[in-house]
């Protein structure tokens, strides 16, 4: 058995549940291996009924008013009842802020193997073997997971392709009746969107990045002309914040925010590691830079190199007589 | 108030780093060792915390020299005293096995009320130690923390913490906790030349597995919940196409690709 443990805010599965899921669904055919999904929460049938459409065999729930938000505290109560009832082989989480905020936790307290931040996994006769990122994304580590099941693991954001997520099937629902003895230590006291102007570039599907090779802070309405002829969401790399050219919601990157749109367009950024590690796993990364060794070629799909000064404004007109069209 | 900051050293960020023989690691005997940059701003809160509450702030770190060589950097910096975890049979540790050294020690020394860990290392990077040592020690814990108020009268923390897509989120803890701190929550010291003089008369003991009452298979490469197969350069799957012509030429050209090829516009 594979479980994944599925992540929602206000009644909405998390895109991260439906990559979680695919890495579920191909280890599950490789390794004959039925998929579950578990569900948490207080009041959640809708999103049951949601998966069930799903090709997975089986979907868990679990209500009860305290796991109404998520807790740590509950969140491994109830998965330690659940997955000691069950025994399954591999545990899925998403590798988001409240996946690696309770995996670990649960990790230590069964005494069993947690891999973070899968990427890819392959099959070695009966063993499973989990591919990692390690080194800021420079390098990858293969690891084999020792001991008995359940094995943890969690799926980096971007490295399953959500779109992959195969439908048709028809889960049993199972209910699953929780109690609680432990204390809620953590409290929820509010949570707030960050500042206002503040996009979320996590959820953007198209983005488009402007870095000091725009060498000043006027200069950046091109991007933003570009951006609003396509549609897209503005970013920036780390130089640009710290010159105050933009604020740092802006940023994209490792202190900043990690985005996986499908189209990400890296204008006059060199590709510091800090930043391609926020927008690598990008469906397709367009780079426009006037230095042919710039290491943002690396991962771009398609490059431009030229003045962007020249092709940037060349790209926005051709969007908007597109968009007239 | 009591405190507990961890350091784990890092090869310099700046260092060229090769894969070893055995294709398990980097080579890293020849290597500079430096805090993890996460790290810094974890024990950075700790001075400010304390400067702000009063109380005592130490260091712990594991490794061989490297370990000593960051702790005597976080003495100078301001840390009260610091703990070294020497011993070979600590080397090929994987987090699991760290975070049960790291809690034994702050068990020994007597518990703390706040230990603070940076939110990932620079190295295996995946943010799960904190939680786990924060699990050993039967602590609460938060993780991404921007932002600290303790309240060492009524034994509480109130912290900020960084979610998703630009979602803070502010929560409430009791005494004891574990703190990931994120990049950026603060601006680190550099140390003074007093407090490097300072740094040389501080305590810096070293505590093996043996004084932890850790025994062989719970500490090191033995203790590990994994064994690495491999570890690898990634082979970029794209190969760049670069769009030649005037920039209107190479626009359109792209624009078109973008269209017909990729199918993302």
């Amino acid at each position: 058995m594979i479980f994944v443990i599925t992540e929602h805010r206000d009644n909405k599965l998390k895109s991260i549940t439906s990559e979680a899921l695919v890495f579920a669904q191909r280890v599950g055919q490789d390794f004959g291996q039925p998929v579950t999904a578990v569900v948490l929460g207080a009041n959640v049938s809708g999103l049951a009924d949601e998966l069930k459409t799903k090709k997975i065999d089986r979907v868990i729930v679990a209500e009860h008013p305290d796991l109404a938000e998520y807790s740590p505290d509950r969140y491994v109560e109830a998965l330690k009842t659940i997955l000691g009832n069950e025994k399954p082989f591999l545990v899925i989480v998403g590798h988001t802020t409240q996946g690696m905020d309770f995996a670990p936790r649960l990790s230590v307290s069964l005494r069993r193997p947690l891999i973070a931040g899968c990427v890819e996994y392959e099959k070695q006769g009966d063993r499973l073997i989990l591919t990692r990122q390690v080194f800021n994304a420079k390098m990858n580590m293969k690891t084999g997971v020792r001991g008995e099941s359940p094995y943890f693991a969690t799926a980096s954001p971007g490295a399953f392709q959500a779109d992959e997520l195969q439908s048709g099937g028809n889960a049993e629902i199972v209910s699953v009746a929780v109690q609680f003895s432990g204390p809620v230590r953590r409290k929820l006291v509010e949570r707030v969107e960050a500042p206002r102007g503040m996009v979320d570039l996590s959820a953007a599907p198209i983005i488009v990045a402007g870095g000091r090779g725009l060498k000043e802070k006027d200069n950046f309405k091109i991007v933003f002309e570009l951006a609003e002829a396509l549609g897209a969401s503005v970013g920036a790399s780390r130089p640009v914040v710290d010159s105050e050219w933009l604020p740092r919601e802006y940023q994209v990157g490792s202190s900043g925010q990690t985005v996986s749109p499908k189209l990400y367009f890296a204008v006059g950024i060199s590709g510091a590691i800090q930043h391609l590690v926020g927008m690598q796993t990008s469906r397709c990364i367009v780079a426009i830079n006037k230095d042919v060794e710039a290491p943002i070629f690396k991962v771009a799909h398609y490059g431009i190199v030229d003045d962007l000064f020249k092709v940037v404004p060349a790209l926005t007109k051709i969007f908007k007589d597109l968009k007239v069209s | 108030m009591k405190i507990i900051s961890c350091i784990k050293p890092v090869p310099d960020p700046a260092s060229r780093l090769i894969i070893n023989e055995s294709k398990t690691w980097i080579k890293d005997n020849d290597l500079t060792f430096v805090a993890s940059e996460a790290d810094n701003y974890a024990l950075e809160e700790a001075l400010r915390l304390k400067e702000k509450h009063q109380g005592d702030v130490a260091i712990l770190s594991m490794g061989g020299d490297e370990a000593a060589r960051v702790l005597r950097s976080g003495l100078a910096m301001g840390a009260d005293r610091a703990i070294h975890l020497l011993d070979p049979k600590f080397k090929g540790a994987d987090e699991f096995a760290a975070a049960e050294t790291l809690a034994k020690a702050i068990e020994k020394d007597g518990g703390a009320d706040l230990v603070l860990a940076g939110v990932q290392s620079d190295d295996l990077g995946t943010g799960m130690t904190g939680v786990m040592l924060a699990e050993f020690l039967g602590y609460a814990h938060a993780t991404v923390v921007i932002g600290v108020e303790a309240d060492p009268a009524a034994k509480t923390l109130k912290v900020k913490r960084e979610l998703e897509g630009g979602i803070n989120e502010t929560v409430e803890l009791p005494f004891p906790a574990v703190l990931t701190i994120q990049f950026g929550i603060n601006q680190p010291r550099y140390a003074s030349l007093k407090g490097i003089m300072a740094a040389k008369k501080k305590e810096l003991k070293a505590w093996s597995a043996a004084d932890l009452g850790l025994s062989d298979n719970l500490v090191g490469k033995p203790g590990a919940m994994y064994e690495v197969k491999e570890v690898f350069v990634p082979e970029r799957k794209s190969r760049v196409e670069i769009i030649t012509g005037t920039a209107e030429e190479a626009a359109a050209k792209l624009v078109e690709k973008l269209r017909k090829e990729a199918k993302v516009i």
